[in-house]
Order: structure tokens, then sequence, then C-alpha cells
């Protein structure tokens, strides 16, 4: 069901249908919880912005202009409450949580043990260098990509919504903002 | 110019690094999914029409600061001021409806409903609420024929 046509989702949902409410969950919630991480919001503070964003849209549900467009509605109430939980705290919020697997080898690895354990830890190293380019990057890029890592992947439509940028210009930004971060990681993969 | 399979290897590369390292917490999907749930069907809905953490002129200055924060929802008919305060024990709430009148309110937030009745001069006060997603809902004096009104959510 998650497949369906976002405005069909919200309209069953309107009238009731709990499961088309489900569905819409399930494909937007990637997005709003993106968003909240590009805005560098605590999980804390990212969990309420989310609820009151889904709050929001069940109680709008039967009044959306365009029902299709429900992503970009979800994406610029999700950055309305970012913006209004950054101004309440009124001060730096601290870089995202995130906690890096750092595995412990056993005494004695077979030898299909340490090669796993290499491409394990070339794989951490791997992921912890990209994630900390990233954090390079400048706020724009940066908010840009994290937005772009949701899943499922956002249209551009929302990305723009999100960032209260012309859509148009959302593909030229991604390209610079990747080309960026490829510097940022000293390569031309 | 953008080398097209590239980008997208990157992207997909990246997608994958947030889906392992920062995923979507599973309570927050949970709670999305029970949000439906809170919709009043048979109410009106008053609008958020102003926001003092949005509101950057003089005068909203001066009367506000983020630890006292005011906010006005409104129908047709009526208004209704809120100001929300942040104390040590969470937040505290002071609503004032306007035209004044009297008015069973019910305080709608995360943990369930709180009651904070409206007076005669439609004042009503709740204190030590939890932070997170906040709406209340406003029904008239018993005998009087209106729809109740639910407030836009709004995070305190």
């Amino acid at each position: 069901m998650a497949d369906e046509d976002p405005g069909w989702l919200v309209t069953a949902a309107a009238g009731g249908d709990q499961a088309a409410w489900h569905a819409l969950v399930e494909r937007f919630s990637g997005l709003i919880w993106a968003i909240t991480r590009s805005y560098r919001l605590s999980r804390a503070d990212a969990a309420d912005v989310s609820q009151t964003t889904w709050l929001r849209l069940a109680e709008h549900i039967d009044k959306i202009e365009n029902a299709d467009r429900v992503g970009a509605w979800l994406a610029t109430a999700t950055r309305r409450e970012c913006l209004q939980n950054i101004r309440a705290k009124a001060r730096t919020v601290p870089v995202e949580d995130m906690t890096w697997f750092d595995a412990d080898r056993d005494d004695d690895p077979t030898e299909a043990e340490v090669l796993r354990a290499e491409s394990e830890r070339e794989e951490a190293d791997r992921a912890r260098l990209l994630w900390q380019a990233v954090g390079r990057l400048p706020t724009r890029c940066r908010q840009l990509i994290r937005i772009l890592m949701a899943e499922p992947p956002p249209h551009y439509a929302e990305v723009a919504a999100a960032l209260d940028l012309p859509v148009g210009s959302i593909g030229p930004t991604r390209a610079r903002c990747l080309q960026r971060l490829r510097r940022e990681l000293g390569e031309c993969i | 110019m953008s080398d097209e399979p590239e980008d997208d290897e990157l992207e997909y590369e990246l997608r994958q690094l947030a889906a392992r390292q920062d995923p979507v917490p599973p309570e927050l999907v949970q709670a999305a999914a029970e949000a439906l749930s809170w919709r009043n069907i048979d109410a009106e809905l008053a609008e958020l029409v102003f926001d003092s953490l949005l509101n950057t002129d003089e005068a909203t200055l001066v009367r506000s600061s983020p630890g006292r924060r005011l906010v006005s929802f409104q129908t047709p008919e009526l208004t209704i001021d809120v100001e929300v305060t942040t104390t040590a024990s969470g937040r505290d709430v002071m609503g004032q409806i306007t035209p004044p009148q009297r008015a069973t309110v019910e305080i709608r937030h995360r943990a369930g409903v709180v009651s904070a009745d409206a007076d005669e001069q439609g004042s009503f006060r709740s204190a030590s609420l939890q932070t997170g997603p906040m709406s209340l809902r406003v029904r008239p004096a018993a005998g009087d024929p209106r729809l109740p009104i639910v407030t836009d959510w709004l995070s305190i």
C-alpha cells in the first residue's frame, strides 16, 4: 500500500482508513526524520517535531489542497517546527549524536574472521570518513545531502519545501554539493 | 556539469550509510501511526495565527522570550491566546478566550488529556505540562449548540 499514490492515501485516510494512514507514515517518516536531523535536532527534539507534524496532518487531512503533494506539505510543516524548536532553545544544538560501531576482536581469530574483521573495519573507516566529510560541508550542502539520504528517496519538491528553496535549484545544487563532498573526501571516485 | 552515475552511486552509498547509522527510531513510526486517532472530526479547527517564536518585530521581542512564548489561535467566532512558560518542571500554560466565556478546556498532549476549565472571563491555566506536542480542545458550556474547537498542534 505504501506504493499507492499519496493523494489517494490522503483521501482514504481522511475517510478514516487506518491502513492508508499507516502507508502515509511508512512513506514519509524517513523524510521527516531526515529533515529534523538536517537541522541538527537532538533525538528527543526530533521526536517532538515528528509527532507534532503527524498530529497536524491528522487534523488537516481533509483540508489539504493538492493531496498528491502531501510530501511537500509534511516537509514544510517539519521545517517550520524545526525552526521553532531551534529558536525556542536559543542555543547551539550539539552535533548529531552518533555512536560508531567498534568491534572487539576475539583473542584467537581464524583467518576468515581476520579477513571479515579487516573488511568490516574498512567499511567502518569508510563510513566514518564519509559521515565526517558530510559534516564538514557548508550548512546548505550538509542539509541538502542529509535530506536526500531519506528512505525512500525524496522528490525534489519535498527537498525544496524542506529547505525553502526553488524546486528548480535542487538538481544543480545536489550536483554541486556531491562534487564538493568528493573533494572533501579527497578523491574522485 | 554533473556526472550522473557517480552522483547516483554516491547518493546511494550515503543513503545506505544513514539507514545503518541514523535510522528512523521505530517508536517515532509507532507514535505517528497512532496520530490519526487524535483527530477530531466533529470539531472546528482553530488555526495558529500568531507565534512569538516566528515573529521578530520589536513589540513582540519586548513581550516575549524563548522562556515565555505567546501564541494565538483563531476561528471566525473566537480567539484563544495562550502563554507558554518554561519552568523547572516543564511547561505552564495560561490561556484567554475572547470573547470571554465559560468553556471546558482540555489540554491534549503526549501523555493524555488534562482539564483546565475556563471561567466566566474566559481564563484558564495549567501547570507542569510535559514538553512535546500540545493542542487544546475547547467545548462550549452545556446547552450551547456550537461545535467544539480544537487548536492546531504545537510543539511546546
